[in-house]
């Protein structure tokens, strides 16, 4: 099978905390991945070594075959990255957001590629504000649809539906499952347990920065076990070791 | 009339600002180094004192001070743009007004209050201290200790007040505000001989001139209390796609994208061309007026050569209003680098560079438009706004707005640029055209550049 992101004992240290400690995956194209933790258990750090924003202390990854230290931009370039807090620049418009970051990617169409999200988001009546007055869930839209602009075959996603209300999760979490089935693939974080338990192919759990489960959700829900008391016997275990 | 409550609340908030923006620690050490800086310079004092009388030196840091009041009063009015990119939704307390059962006006007068005791705290007093602190070596009365003190920070808020005045009437209308320029242009023009107040008050201390000091504080800031309007961004802005075209527009200098990004960005921030204005105009219009009064004094030099080097340097903060707005973690999960940052980032710089050598040429015009003096002087200006700003890169990376007041950082900022400019500015004594030499900061510059494109391409934006 074809490996999209295979993490070799990564580690990131800032000063004495250890904020990714030795984590090793891999993940494979067609897989919807969610990586579980609790706050500051190392998930967006992870994430920000993944895509080359931060040098991990030790440890390599490759992405898409690209080694992650050698490659940072050619790895940005091929892959869709949501980050955590989103911040487009405040004084362009939703509409010249996007089309900033398709000329960034050097993109054709440009046009017609940002009417598509701006349809499908259903944020067609804010394509004229400024970025900085727009509402968070507004913006998270607009995160969502400049990571896929591209049309990567990977994406990473850093919180995906945080600030987006149901019925937009809905919509969302079907576009995520309709994008793995036809070959995408996606490395989400999260520490909303249901999301990943609905939508996630295998997931990874992470607690002080080492990652204590990766499995197939399947395996869990098919063992008639949940999610939810799972990660909280793991994650309250490890404090007690 | 003021509340108290506020009021230190408001201290507390600048504190925090400072602070916690301007790391920590180091901010602190901010007032100590105007202690050793107020501290060796007066020492020096005695050796220039052919050159540079006392008399001047004096002048020359009241001069100072009345700029570095004007620019924390425009500081103030930029300020919630700066919060707001920084720390999301946050506002200062002087702007969230509308939540609290105080009046505007009050709540401003507090704001100018906060600001006064603040800043002199913060760098009137270091200076001074630093001043008292060399007296006994340079032989000055004590007694001019206390004097000093009292008049630069009558200087200061001279500065800050004006500032104020002048928002106040660029809030209400632009117009006014261009009318008002206008006629107080022409009143010093038609006065001649200018005496600034706080300066007459330290040669000579009496009643009149510190009456007519306190009268040029508390008129405008009067003024500006009494008028002041705050408007909220309440209604959603909404503007068609100009991108694009700006763009296509600057589509020969590569990066456009991010070149139109940053005009929009100075266009549509609040203020727009009050910023213009503000932050780069209003100081180098008292800097040429300053010059006008200081050649009274010292005969010898060409107001146009110190002119262009203070030009020069006040040009290279208009990279600080570029990054203003910016933060790399906006970009970090695109196919961007850091070094492509910088290129974009002085590409904008070098085409707003126009703007300082359009005011050279004005200059240069008003003081009777001899070519043999402005060739050289253009030469000072793009060789030292090109240095300076190449400090300024090479030190500060992307973050300028911050990085500057971290002391270590400031002091060598001032260490790599002070000696080069007071070294042209003599050479130009000697002889003008000794001042083409300044165009061997240039290679120094685009070197200087050239390392930090490399250095700053590792550094990992922890996000703030
Ligand atoms: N730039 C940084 N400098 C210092 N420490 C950091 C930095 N970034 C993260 N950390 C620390 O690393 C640890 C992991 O942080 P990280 O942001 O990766 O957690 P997280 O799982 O994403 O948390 P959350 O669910 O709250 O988003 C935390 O202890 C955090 O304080
Ligand atoms: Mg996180």
């Amino acid at each position: 099978m074809h490996q999209m992101i295979e993490a070799e004992t990564l580690t990131k240290q800032y000063g004495t905390v250890t904020a990714v400690d030795g984590i090793s995956l891999s993940i494979v194209r067609g897989e919807l991945f969610g990586l579980l933790g609790p706050n500051g258990s190392g998930k967006t750090t992870m994430i920000r070594m993944l895509t080359g924003q931060v040098r991990p202390t030790s440890g390599s990854a490759r992405v898409m075959g690209l080694d992650v230290v050698e490659d940072p931009i050619r790895v940005r370039e091929l892959v869709g990255i949501i980050p955590e807090q989103e911040t487009p620049p405040s004084f362009l418009t939703a509409e010249e957001y996007l089309h900033f970051v398709a000329r960034i990617r050097g993109l054709d169409r440009i046009d017609a590629r940002c009417d598509h999200w701006f349809d499908l988001l259903e944020f067609q009546d804010k394509r004229d504000v400024l970025c900085k007055d727009l509402s968070r869930g507004t913006r998270q839209k607009l995160m969502f649809a400049q990571a896929f602009l591209h049309e990567p075959c990977l994406v990473l996603i850093d919180e995906p539906l945080i600030n987006l209300d149901p019925i937009m999760q809905r919509k969302v979490k079907d576009f995520l499952r309709g994008y793995t089935s036809k070959g995408g693939t996606v490395f989400l974080s999260t520490h909303i347990l249901d999301i990943a338990e609905e939508i996630c192919d295998r997931i990874g759990i992470i607690h002080n920065g080492r990652l204590l489960h990766a499995g197939r959700v399947d395996d869990l829900t098919g063992s008639g076990r949940h999610l939810e008391p799972f990660f909280l016997d793991l994650v309250r275990g490890d404090v007690g070791a | 009339m003021l509340v108290p409550d506020l009021f230190l609340a408001m201290m507390k908030e600048e504190w925090r600002i400072h602070s916690t923006v301007f790391w920590g620690f180091w901010f602190a050490l901010f007032p100590v180094m105007i202690v050793v800086f107020a501290f060796f310079g007066s020492l020096t004092l005695p050796f220039f004192s052919d050159a540079v009388p006392y008399t001047v030196a004096a002048l020359l840091a009241q001069i100072f001070f009345l700029l570095a009041g004007a620019m924390v009063g425009s500081f103030g009015l930029m300020g919630r743009e700066f919060m707001n990119r920084r720390f999301g939704q946050a506002s200062l307390i002087a702007y969230v007004s509308r939540s609290l059962p105080i009046s505007e006006r009050r709540i401003f007068a507090t704001f100018l209050m906060k600001d006064t005791i603040y800043y002199i705290l913060l760098y009137v007093l270091p200076f001074t201290v630093g001043f008292a602190a060399a007296t006994p070596f340079i032989s000055i009365d004590p007694g001019y200790i206390i004097l000093a003190f009292a008049s630069l920070a009558l200087a200061f808020l001279i500065g800050l007040s004006a500032v104020c005045f002048l928002s106040t009437l660029y809030a209400h209308s632009v117009r006014l505000l261009a009318a008002t320029l206008v006629v107080l242009a022409l009143a010093l023009f038609h006065a001649g001989t200018v005496v600034f107040p706080p300066y007459s008050f330290f040669l000579d201390p009496g009643l009149e001139p510190l009456a007519l000091s306190l009268l040029f504080i508390l008129i405008p800031a009067a003024i500006s209390v009494l008028f002041v309007t705050v408007d909220y961004p309440d209604q959603v802005k909404r503007f068609k796609n100009s991108l694009d075209s700006l763009a296509e527009r600057l589509s020969p200098l590569g990066s456009e994208h991010f070149i139109a990004k940053d005009a929009l960005d100075l266009l549509r921030s609040e203020g727009g061309a009050g910023k213009v204005v503000f932050s780069f105009l209003l100081p180098v219009g008292l800097i040429w007026l300053c010059l006008q009064i200081l050649i009274q004094f010292v005969p010898g030099i060409d107001p146009l050569m110190i002119f262009a080097v203070l030009l020069g340097v006040i040009s290279s903060t208009i990279y600080n209003w570029l990054t203003e707005f910016d933060s790399f973690s906006s970009y970090a999960f695109l196919p961007v680098e850091v070094s492509g940052m910088i290129d974009a980032k002085l590409k904008s710089y070098g085409i707003l560079s126009l703007l300082p050598v359009a005011v050279l040429v004005f200059a240069a015009a008003a003081t009777g438009g001899a070519a043999a003096p402005f060739i050289p002087a253009l030469a000072v200006l793009i060789s030292v706004s090109a240095y300076t700003l190449a400090v300024t890169v090479y030190l500060t990376g992307l973050h300028p707005n911050v990085m500057l007041y971290h002391a270590g950082v400031f002091a060598r900022y001032v260490l790599a640029t002070s000696p080069v400019l007071l070294l042209i500015i003599f050479a130009s004594i000697f002889d003008p055209l000794y001042a083409l030499g300044s165009l061997l900061l240039v290679p120094a510059a685009a070197f200087l550049l050239s390392r930090s494109r490399r250095g700053w391409q590792t550094w990992e934006i922890s996000g703030y």
